[in-house]
């Protein structure tokens, strides 16, 4: 079974990518990154033109064009700074030599769950993805030692030509893989000219790390807690007939100043009509300070919100908390929905629709 | 009976002397866990909570030879390094609470367990809780703990803020628990559901498992194929989280590091179809859990 822990959130632009493994001693094209039609262009014709999107599906949508000449450079760049790519609008255009290949290879590191390792990929087929490609789980008691990439090379049907200057390669892409601490490294594709040189031609470096607010298009406002809890509520609330206008979450003890920035933003969003904070029971995450973290956020949202607030959230220091909210609410004048345990989550998903879409609504909180 | 922990677990604490590693040694006291020794380098002679701090792991089993059991809270990049020390002094569990391991990381603390065959639990655990014997890590802390009660039913969870809420939506039915176990939602974990699930099949005690998934990883699908070879008989419960995923891009980070939004394998759909195939029950809502379990026991 295979489980490629993939694209996260914090990806590099292709072009930050070049100059990652070109740090690393892996050899990239030359390059240059413009940001208007305008821009001089250094790099000689012919050339790439790729749009700097994160979004895949880059080619499909028309993003990456050639130019032989000097009039094909202008009309590719206007072209492409006039577009939008999977609703991201264009800024930078990374333009390359053109690299004549002979042969496209793959070259990634990523993480396999069912391995419980780190895992080399490799294909002759450069383009096609990681699905396509003979997978090495890595020892990590010895770590990657040449041996192991030279046979890798060799049963995956790498040509004996290749197998020493490839294995140069892909040493440096996996000290770029541990030391940068990624969760995927990938060079895709890889071109072999026909001297017999290599250029890693795209490159997709992710750090797996994620963004504190993921926006989406509904309009109640979440404030979830806890990783798992958040998912089962938003289900909950998907399955209520509510809209979710945002993923996010804190977990652990965060700091009451943590919850207020979280509060505040995803407050900000015009045509919010209920706010839910919700989440389990918690072990040590201090409801106390959390709760107080997300009045202070609420106080500095303007203009000051009317609609209601569905809180439900039990664990330590709960008491207190209730009250720091319930008095909050009346001394400031907010609608508050307050709720423990004694009331499951996914309730309040059903609470806070119908509150949210009062028309609609079947039942009263 | 009960999984991992006991009455005859000995504790070592590495990361004492720091404000979780001591919240923990505390509350782990008070629940009744026999904490003998914390580590901490250069904190060697010091006291937490009564406790005596060493140097070095080796320097500490000196001492309490007893030791059967590291708890692990230091920094995400002291990780390795500690997991290491502990694996190597043979100490035949290891319960990691630090979040945010370098998941390269991991994979060395994973690979040399298994060459030890030391059995490690986390990154990203909450702890584990045999309720009335012992607890490990900051599972069912403080006010918390008496949420937990002993039973014939035993729980895996990804997340940790889920333990205590399934935990009280058992107890609230009459259902206590054997074991409940924080595995994490790493990329790379020490232990996953089906190994936590061959434990339980081997406790007299446990008549069914509850086990808590989410989207990202392949750790439930792993769980339908032990079902599926009858590696597993003894009856699941899952709960899995992420259903409305498919409303965010593929790739999307969600709150646990192992939580990577799929639109394939790995995804929920994928998980649900895997388990329900496999003739797993599913629950919608935490709620539906005890109901499906007293159903599946025959329990009025």
């Amino acid at each position: 079974m295979r489980n490629f822990c993939y694209t996260g959130a914090m990806k590099l632009y292709e072009f930050e990518g070049a100059d990652l493994l070109e740090k690393y001693g892996i050899p990239v094209p030359k390059r240059q990154v413009v940001t208007s039609p305008q821009d001089r262009v250094d790099i000689s014709l012919p050339c790439v033109l790729k749009a700097q999107i994160l979004s895949g599906d880059r080619k499909k949508a028309g993003g990456i064009l050639f130019a032989n000449k000097k009039s094909d450079l202008s009309k590719a760049l206007k072209n492409l700074f006039n577009k939008t790519i999977s609703g991201e609008k264009l800024e930078k255009i990374l333009i390359e030599e053109k690299i004549n290949g002979v042969a496209e290879y793959y070259i990634s590191f990523s993480f396999s769950g069912s391995f419980r390792a780190p895992v080399l990929a490799l294909s002759r087929k450069g383009g096609s993805g990681i699905n396509d490609a003979f997978i090495y789980p890595i020892d990590m008691i010895v770590g990657l030692e040449p041996f192991f990439i030279r046979q890798a090379l060799s049963k995956s049907g790498f040509p004996s030509k290749d197998i020493n200057p490839l294995c140069d390669i892909i040493l440096n892409l996996w000290k770029l893989f541990t030391e940068e601490k990624v969760i995927v490294a990938e060079i895709n594709p890889l071109l072999k000219t026909k001297e017999g040189a290599f250029f890693a031609c795209d490159a997709k470096i992710d750090y797996g790390k994620r963004r504190s607010i993921e926006m989406m298009d509904g309009d109640i406002a979440i404030i979830a807690s806890g990783g798992g809890a958040s998912l089962i509520n938003i289900d909950a609330l998907l399955e209520a007939g509510g809209r979710p206008a945002n993923y996010a979450e804190y977990s652990g003890n965060p700091k009451k100043e943590f919850v207020e920035k979280i509060t505040q933003e995803v407050l900000s969003k015009s045509g919010i009509k209920a706010c839910w904070a919700v989440g389990g029971t918690a072990s040590f995450t201090d409801i106390y300070e959390t709760m107080k973290g997300f009045t202070e956020g609420l106080k500095k949202v303007r203009p000051k919100p009317d609609f209601p607030f569905v809180i439900r959230r039990d664990g330590p220091r709960t008491k207190e908390a209730q009250k720091l909210l319930s008095d909050f609410a009346k001394k400031e004048g907010y609608n508050f929905f307050i709720y423990g345990s004694e009331t499951p989550m996914v309730e309040t998903a059903k609470i806070v629709v119908a509150l949210a879409y009062p028309k609609k609504a079947k039942i009263k909180p | 009976m009960s999984i991992l922990i006991d009455k005859k677990t000995r504790v070592l604490i590495q990361g004492i002397t720091g404000v979780e590693g001591s919240r923990a040694c505390r509350e782990m006291i008070e629940y009744g866990t026999k904490v003998l020794a914390g580590v901490r380098p250069g904190a060697g002679g010091q006291f937490v909570e009564n406790i005596p701090v060493y140097d070095t792991v080796e320097k500490a089993l000196k001492h309490h030879p007893e030791v059967n059991t590291s708890l692990i809270i230091v920094p995400a990049k002291n990780v390795k390094d500690a997991a290491l020390e502990a694996i190597f002094a043979g100490i035949p569990l290891i319960n990691i609470l630090t979040e945010y391991v370098p998941p390269i990381d991991s994979s060395v603390i994973v690979a040399w367990a298994k060459e030890y065959k030391i059995r490690v639990v986390g990154c990203s655990s909450i702890g584990i809780i045999s309720p009335n014997k012992c607890k490990v890590g900051s599972i069912g802390s403080a006010e918390i703990r008496h949420m937990f009660k002993p039973g014939p039913i035993g729980i895996i969870s990804k997340s940790g803020g889920m333990t205590a809420e399934l935990a009280s939506v058992l107890g609230r039915s009459g259902l206590g628990q054997s074991t409940v176990v924080g595995i994490g939602a790493d990329t790379i974990c020490g232990s996953d559901f089906a190994d936590i699930l061959e434990l339980f099949e081997k406790d007299k005690e446990t008549k069914a498992t509850v086990i808590f998934g989410e989207v990202g990883g392949v750790g439930e699908e792993v769980v339908a194929e032990y079902v599926k070879k009858k590696k597993i008989k003894k009856p699941i419960v899952a709960l899995i989280g992420g259903k409305f995923t498919h409303m965010l891009p593929s790739g999307t980070v969600l709150g646990h590091a192992g939580a990577i939004v799929s639109h394939g394998k790995g995804g929920y759909n994928s998980k649900i179809k895997a388990l329900r195939e496999n003739g797993v029950a599913l629950a919608g809502t935490p709620e539906e859990i005890p109901f499906l379990l007293k159903k599946i026991l025959k329990i009025r």
